[in-house]
């Protein structure tokens, strides 16, 4: 593994998900699927793993009447991501 | 999207290291771009912020507190309710939006909120009614429009206005902001 690559986020599908997370605060399972074209499973499975990892945090929650799943990055998923994203760039920079 | 990437070698090529940056910062494009305000957003915050700036100048020249509360509820209900409905409507929060433009803890939001609050209070006390209600008005439409620069600096570089101030932060600032109305109250 290269100096810097996280082994959760090294996975692209993990590295749009976590990057996705970014752009708000809090996300319904649902919304965050429908953005990214993917399905329940899929997403399950992922943010499963960076919940383990401490890199997502996910609560249940109420919406318009109906059961909901939010997801959060954390401050440490957000550390992990930069750092992850920081050492690809090395990566790309190395052939370039 | 995700379905395809699924999995990937320990070490990235360069290729498609940067094919996964640039689908990642696709991604967080489009769930930027899927964000809309409820219909009236911008104008009911504004209108609800000239009306707290108003009822504070009169409530603070006529020596009648219970119209500083009442502008303030009234803001504070149009601030929830919007809020409310932005969550309702994207299935998201998003604290930024809550902070800067909600809030107005953004620069342009405080600066102009604070000039035309200062220069409303200022005409009431001369008795100058038309011109505190016009302060209003601009303290309410400044309000506004700031709310809408900071939805197209969101929209432009998400990850960087997507989250707002600390809870503790705004709780402190909130604090701040009713002891200042309540000593100018208890001086008047």
């Amino acid at each position: 593994m290269t100096a810097g690559l996280d082994p959760h986020v090294v996975a692209p599908a993990r590295l749009t998900l976590m990057t996705a997370l970014t752009a708000v605060s809090e996300v319904e399972f649902s919304i965050l699927r429908a953005r990214l074209e993917v399905s329940d499973s899929v997403l399950s499975k992922h943010i499963s793993a960076l919940a383990d990892a401490g890199y997502v945090r996910v609560r249940k929650g109420v919406l318009a009447g109906r059961r909901t799943t939010w997801i959060t990055l954390t401050s440490t998923g957000r550390k992990a991501l930069r750092d992850h994203v920081a050492a690809l760039r090395r990566l790309i920079d190395l052939v370039d | 999207m995700l379905s395809n990437m699924e999995s990937a070698p320990d070490r990235p090529t360069a290729a498609a290291a940067s094919a996964a940056l640039t689908d990642a910062e696709a991604s967080r494009a489009a769930v930027a771009r899927g964000l809309f305000l409820p219909s009236w957003f911008l104008p009911s915050l504004g209108a609800a912020i000239a009306v707290q700036i108003a009822t504070a100048a009169v409530g603070l020249a006529g020596a009648e507190p219970w119209l500083v509360v009442l502008g303030l509820g009234v803001f504070a209900a149009a601030a929830g309710v919007q809020l409310a409905r932005f969550r309702r409507l994207n299935g998201v929060w998003l604290g930024g939006l809550a902070s800067r433009v909600v809030l107005g803890t953004g620069m342009a939001a405080s600066a102009s909120y604070a000039l035309a609050l200062g220069a409303a209070i200022w005409a009431a006390y001369a008795a100058q009614w038309g011109l505190t209600a016009a302060c209003a008005v601009a303290g309410g439409a400044a309000y506004a429009v700031s709310g809408a620069r900071w939805l197209s600096a969101y929209r432009a570089e998400p990850a960087v206005h997507s989250r707002g101030e600390s809870a503790v932060w705004l709780a402190l600032l909130g604090m701040a902001g009713l002891l200042g109305l309540a000593l100018l109250v208890l001086n008047r």
